[in-house]
């Protein structure tokens, strides 16, 4: 029985159900289940977050300068934005300014971070949706080298470097021992890359591997480790000595040259590597167009890496901040995260309970009481679980809302939104990708333009990373070496009953918390994750999700091997512990 | 004027540690006698160095703590953290060591000797004594009895605040300093065993460190009473823990 | 089993390293392991000719970081690893099969290579709900984990969570989140804790299992010694500033430029065992202190719930109140004192009246 929900999509749960649980290659726990139609045809699509731990819970009664280190554990995966989070939320509520240089750091953390993700995402998360491991094999290595070499000038190209590596997966594959690659979906008919393009990407799969450990070396030297790094309520913890005794202990100028040159690493495999293999994929995939959902039509961006310390306005941030609404590019609506009637949860489809579930909670004013229990026309039993009931309750994941809207998150919303306030750091770069594709503006609106975007929004964040190390090493140079505001340390100083609000764009979209600090203990703590926003189950007017309205009306060649499935909800990079958290 | 010059034979039993401390103490045999040697001199001088090791272990443990401000300099040119701790180890096996043969001495020590560990709960008199010395603490009774040891309120405390308390300092402050000592010191292996009641080691401090401020509160209530029972009780007190001998200031039974 | 197994041999040989050195790498071994020669031959053809350990790694409540410290390993790398040291042959995280396909891989596993393959848990069952606060597959995450552990030879917790519970269970642990070992009676269980671990100690810990075929000693809260047997303090580098009394005493004030002691900024590294201060991180970039902030403890137990990490002394949150032991202590023996005089007066009091009675 077909039915339309206000945010305009036909939902039809007649045809036969297919389950994927366990969702792999995500963070974290995902149930999907669809409905498809005799033409295998997705026309109904249900996103189960299928864990939840209870940070916010936890944090009732805490101190707030800890906060940062309970909500990083949050997630792993995008490691550190749960903490930049935090303290913004923190230093809000207290009214804290941190120098120029804390601001200056933090941007390169979280621009790490940015890289980081979206290369690992794309080589270790969601290449193997498009790329066929086992097809590289019978790849001429010669014909490889060729391809790589006329898509870049990266030196390991040559038809040396392949053979080898071919030699090796040939003996890896015939061990009859394929680790990861066990059960892959190989030969589906979906692939459409030839076999030089896979064996190019393994090896790049590999490459990738490799130097994403570097990559977070920068965490490592200003935060002390990663994942999870160290971060400090009013600053940076770690200090800066570049003349005096003892500055072995502390950012000097060997650290700073390290941090220098994994930039440039990262800038040059951002533009040698990842792009191109973006560009070479996506050329092999243009008329797979599905996966649109709620792109184009309902996109948020907060806005992120502010250029200057404690201003957190749009004009501030570098990274796009507004909302679009049903597809009207004309228009971006400005944000305000402290306005109770903007961002909302729900929890009417959701395993939690409120007084009354019609409405939804700013917020400040945020409750989390679990209340797991399935819907009367769910299948299976209460700890064996065959299908859910999407009519009820059938997810740990909340559902927030923008006005009442649902919207989609993440790199591609960043781009969009960007892209329609016309700024040209991210109109160019567009425009050139679709161009070289030959594709139109529309063509972003799907599951290859999310996987796009994060390309083009990683070589953003390349260039961005040596633009702040260059402006860090401009203030040091000026004579500022401070890195931290104490003057409201002490809980003793602050006022005893506050609230606050702190934002970053994480890699997987919009990331908010609130906080409410009530006699130096933290009172109230919410958090709103990226994935919250995208996995988000049905609200009480029906509107779906962004997961759920892209995977409709996709074609499945085969609905026992889901890849048309991984490939739309793996473009979303879904962090499942973010998302219930 | 004390009427008799000559011991019971049972005070002489006492007095060569042949006799049941507890029954003698609760019999409350009315002493006749001016002075008893109580505390021999092993028992007075741990008493005094034990005395001392606690203060310079509060102090040290104090800064170990909350350390004093920092010192400018090269690092090379000061130790004083380490000086601090040294000291503070030191004192903790002067404490330890002391504890050990006090504990020893009880096998060639008097009847007092034994005292210190271990409480005649099972005596019916002996807790009506607890209860008659804390009336007295109340204001209640006109005056105490007399006791040749301590009297029953003091042996609780002694016992509970002072002897278990000491335990509890020594295993988790060996404990402690088995992990700068290593997983293969025989500190680790002695005292390893407090890890397995706190795994995370940061509870061990916290209770050590609480450890410290029972130890204080006796030490206050502990000289309180011994200065005030010299004065009020009707026996010697503070200079029996010098001499050995106590004196009573009158001969009327209880 | 193909002929073309990549073996721990190749992979040595790969890495230039020659048949020479590969025969001395296995004698040495043996002969540290007190074995005779003649097995030293036949770990050599061990090595050569065995295939690679199946390993099935399982998520749970977690945040997958201990699997992104792991793929940071930089000797060996994780690659090589992967590729060749052992067949991670189940990981949610990486893997290219989904739903059905994952799950047949578990099955697959447990009969062919029952009591064979180990089981790396990151993340840790919760148990209210009947489970159900982590879901897979449509079950309690807490009965596939005792089914894949069942048949495992060997069980490796990762973390902080799966060792002692971690985030999650810190009070007041809603969805009653246990560690593994609560829940898995009858195996080895080796604890790699760390939140998340250091990554060359977790590919340490596997390939030490792989290469000589046991687990390694471990201390008495089951984790490897070689690893967790001193504590940060221990061989931290700012050991001289801590002896010498030099103290940060504010963040970025002068000492913490200098790189002094971070003791009195709440440093958990006295009380916490952990190979930062050595291995360092990152391929011995830098560690928590090194880069300025105190050690959080985070590979202790319950680290979460001593309060503050900037406080030297644990804030105790007993009764409403919030103090640390010098706090109540004080004013606990403070009330005493002043009960002493109290005393003390009333004492003289009544005996001066006494007297004057007399
Ligand atoms: C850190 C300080 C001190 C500690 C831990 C301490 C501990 C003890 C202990 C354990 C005993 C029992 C001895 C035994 O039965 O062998 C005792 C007895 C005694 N202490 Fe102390 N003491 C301390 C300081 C003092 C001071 C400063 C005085 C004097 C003003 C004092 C006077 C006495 C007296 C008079 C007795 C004998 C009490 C009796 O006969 O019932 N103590 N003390
Ligand atoms: C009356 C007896 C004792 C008192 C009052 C005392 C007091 C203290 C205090 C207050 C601390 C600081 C705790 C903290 O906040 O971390 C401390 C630490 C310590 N104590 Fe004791 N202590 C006593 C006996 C001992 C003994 C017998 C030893 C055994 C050697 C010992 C060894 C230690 C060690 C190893 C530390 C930790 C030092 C460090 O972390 O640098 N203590 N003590
Ligand atoms: N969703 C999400 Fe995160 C991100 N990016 C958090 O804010 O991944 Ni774990
Ligand atoms: S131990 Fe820490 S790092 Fe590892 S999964 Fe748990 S929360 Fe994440
Ligand atoms: S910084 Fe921490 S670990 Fe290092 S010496 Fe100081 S207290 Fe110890
Ligand atoms: S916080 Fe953790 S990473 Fe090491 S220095 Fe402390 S154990
Ligand atoms: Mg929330």
């Amino acid at each position: 029985m077909g039915v339309q929900t206000p945010n305009g999509f036909n939902l039809d749960n007649s045809g036969k159900r297919v389950v994927v649980d366990p969702v792999t290659r995500i963070e974290g726990h995902l149930r999907l289940e669809v409905n498809v139609d005799s033409n295998n045809v997705i026309r109904n699509a249900v996103s189960t977050g299928t864990m939840w731990r209870g940070i916010e819970v936890i944090l009732r009664g805490r101190d707030p300068r800890d906060a940062w280190a309970f909500t990083e554990r949050i997630c792993g995966v995008c490691t550190g934005t749960h903490a930049l989070t935090s303290v913004r939320a923190v230093e809000n509520a207290l009214s804290i300014n941190i120098p120029e240089n804390a601001n200056t750091i933090r941007n390169i953390m979280q621009l790490t971070l940015q890289v980081h993700d979206h290369i690992v995402h794309f080589y270790h998360l969601h290449a193997l949706d498009w790329v066929d491991v086992v097809s590289a094999l019978s790849a001429d290595p010669k014909a490889t080298s060729a391809l790589a070499q006329s898509i870049s000038d990266w030196p390991l190209s040559s038809p040396g470097y392949f053979k080898d590596l071919q030699t090796r997966l040939k003996k890896f594959v015939e061990s009859g021992q394929l680790g990861p690659f066990k059960n892959g979906y190989w030969g589906h008919p979906a692939y459409k890359l030839p076999p030089e393009a896979n064996l190019m990407a393994v090896a790049h799969y590999l490459e990738a591997l490799d130097f994403q450990k570097d990559m977070v070396k920068i965490h490592t030297i200003y935060g002390g480790k990663n994942p999870h790094p160290n971060w400090l309520v009013g600053g940076v913890p770690c200090a800066i000595n570049l003349d005096g005794t003892g500055a072995v202990g502390a950012i000097n100028m060997e650290r700073l040259n390290l941090v220098s040159e994994v930039i440039d690493r990262m800038v040059t495999f951002t533009n040698q590597v990842y792009l191109p293999d973006l560009q070479a994929i996506a050329s092999f995939y243009k008329d797979w167009t599905y996966g649109g959902g709620l792109s184009g039509k309902s996109m948020m961006s907060y806005g992120d890496i502010p250029e200057h310390a404690n201003d957190y306005s749009a004009a501030s941030l570098k990274l796009p901040r507004g909302v679009i609404l049903n597809g009207n590019l004309s228009e971006v609506y400005p944000i305000d995260l402290t306005d109770p009637t903007q961002v909302q949860e729900f929890v009417s489809h959701s395993w939690y309970k409120y007084g009354d579930e019609s409405k939804g909670l700013h917020p400040w004013d945020g409750v989390t009481e679990p209340n797991y229990a399935l819907g009367p026309n769910a299948k299976g039993t209460r700890t064996s679980i065959e299908a859910v009931d999407e009519s009820a309750k059938y997810s740990f994941i909340k559902a927030p809302r923008w006005k009442g809207n649902a919207v989609e998150v993440g790199p591609l919303a960043r781009w969009v939104i960007g892209y329609a306030q016309g700024k040209p750091e991210f109109k160019e770069p567009a425009d050139k990708l679709l161009g070289d594709l030959g594709l139109p503006v529309t063509a972003l609106f799907s599951t290859l333009g999310r996987t796009a975007a994060r390309g083009l929004e990683c070589q953003w964040a390349a260039g961005q990373l040596r633009y702040f190390q260059d402006k860090l090493m401009t203030s040091l140079k000026n004579g500022d070496l401070a890195t931290a505001n104490t003057d409201k340390w002490k809980p003793e100083s602050w006022p005893s009953d506050v609230k606050g609000v702190g934002f970053t764009e994480a890699p997987r979209g919009a990331l908010g918390h609130w906080v409410k600090i009530k006699d130096a203990r933290i009172d109230n703590y919410q958090c709103v994750v990226p994935t919250t926003w995208n996995g988000s189950p049905r609200d009480p007017a029906g509107n779906i999700g962004a997961f759920e309205a892209a995977l409709l009306d996709t074609p499945m060649a085969e609905p026992e091997k889901p890849l048309e499935i991984l490939r739309t909800i793996h473009s979303f990079d879904p962090c499942l512990a973010c998302s219930t958290h | 004027m004390p009427n008799t010059t000559r011991p019971s034979r049972f005070q002489e039993q006492v007095l060569a540690g042949v006799a049941d401390i507890g029954g003698a103490l609760n019999r409350e045999l009315p002493i006749n006698r001016p002075t008893i040697y109580v505390y021999e001199a092993p028992v007075r001088l741990w008493h005094w160095v034990n005395a001392l090791a606690i203060v310079v272990l509060a102090v040290t443990g104090y800064f170990i703590g909350s350390p004093l401000p920092t010192l400018s300099g090269e690092a090379s040119d000061h130790f004083l953290m380490g000086y601090i701790r040294f000291t503070h180890f030191s004192a903790g096996y002067v404490l330890a060591i002391g504890f050990v043969m006090r504990f020893l001495w009880i096998f060639w020590g008097n009847i007092h000797s034994r005292q210190l560990f271990y409480l005649p709960i099972w005596s019916r008199k002996w807790w009506s004594g607890v209860r008659q010395e804390l009336r007295w603490y109340m204001f209640l009774e006109k005056e105490p009895r007399k006791y040749i040891g301590h009297n029953p309120l003091a042996h609780i405390f002694m016992v509970l605040m002072a002897m278990s308390i000491t335990v509890g300092m020594i295993c988790t402050g060996f404990a402690l300093y088995s992990q700068g000592e290593g997983i293969d010191s025989w500190q680790a292996k002695a005292f390893g065993w407090v890890f397995r009641l706190f795994p995370n080691s940061q509870d061990v401090h916290t209770w050590h460190h609480m450890g410290m401020w029972v130890i204080i509160t006796f030490v206050i209530i502990h000289i309180y009473a011994a200065i005030r029972e010299d004065i009020m009780s009707r026996q010697t007190m503070i200079s029996t823990m010098i001499s050995g001998e106590r004196q009573f200031r009158d001969d009327r039974e209880d | 089993m193909g002929v073309a197994t990549e073996t721990f041999y190749d992979v040595i040989r790969r890495q230039g390293i020659s048949r020479r050195s590969f025969v001395k790498f296995c004698s040495l071994t043996a002969a540290s392991l007190g074995l005779s020669p003649f097995a030293a031959t036949q770990m050599a053809h061990a090595l050569e000719t065995k295939p690679r350990v199946p390993v099935i790694w399982m998520h749970g409540l977690e945040c997958t970081c201990c699997s992104e410290s792991f793929i940071r390993s930089a000797h060996p790398l994780v690659k090589d690893v992967i590729l060749s040291m052992i067949s991670l042959d189940y990981d949610d995280t990486i893997m290219a099969a989904a739903g059905h396909q994952a799950e047949a891989i578990l099955e697959e596993t447990k009969e062919k290579y029952k009591g064979q393959y180990i089981l790396a848990v990151e993340g840790n069952p919760p148990l209210n709900e009947d489970g159900m606060y982590c879901i897979d597959g449509g079950k309690p995450f807490v009965e596939k984990l005792k089914y894949m552990a069942a048949d495992a030879s060997a069980v490796v917790a990762w973390g902080a969570c799966a060792s002692w519970g971690c985030v999650q269970a810190a009070k007041p642990n809603p969805t009653h989140a246990v560690p593994i070992d609560k829940v898995i009676l009858d195996k080895p269980i080796i604890k790699v804790p760390g939140c998340p671990p250091i990554a060359e100690v977790m590919t340490g810990v596997i390939t030490y299992i792989t290469t000589f075929g046991r687990l390694p000693d471990l201390d008495r809260q089951g984790r490897p010694k070689m690893f967790y047997s001193q504590r940060i303090h221990d061989k931290c580098y700012r050991r001289g500033h801590f002896d010498a009394g030099q103290f940060v005493e504010a963040w970025d004030d002068e000492g913490a430029r200098k790189g002094y002691c971070l003791y009195k900024m709440g440093c958990k590294g006295p009380t916490t065992y952990n190979a930062c201060s050595t291995v360092r991180w990152n391929n011995g970039v830098s560690f928590p202190i090194q880069s300025g902030h105190g050690c959080i403890g985070c590979s202790e137990d319950g680290f979460w719930d001593k309060e503050s990490f900037y406080d030297r002394l644990t804030t105790i949150n007993q009764f409403g109140v919030e103090a640390n032991a010098d706090r109540i202590g004080g004013a606990v023996a403070g009330v005493v004192l002043a009960g002493v005089a109290v005393h003390a007066g009333v004492t003289a009091v009544k005996r001066l009246s006494t007297k004057r009675d007399e």
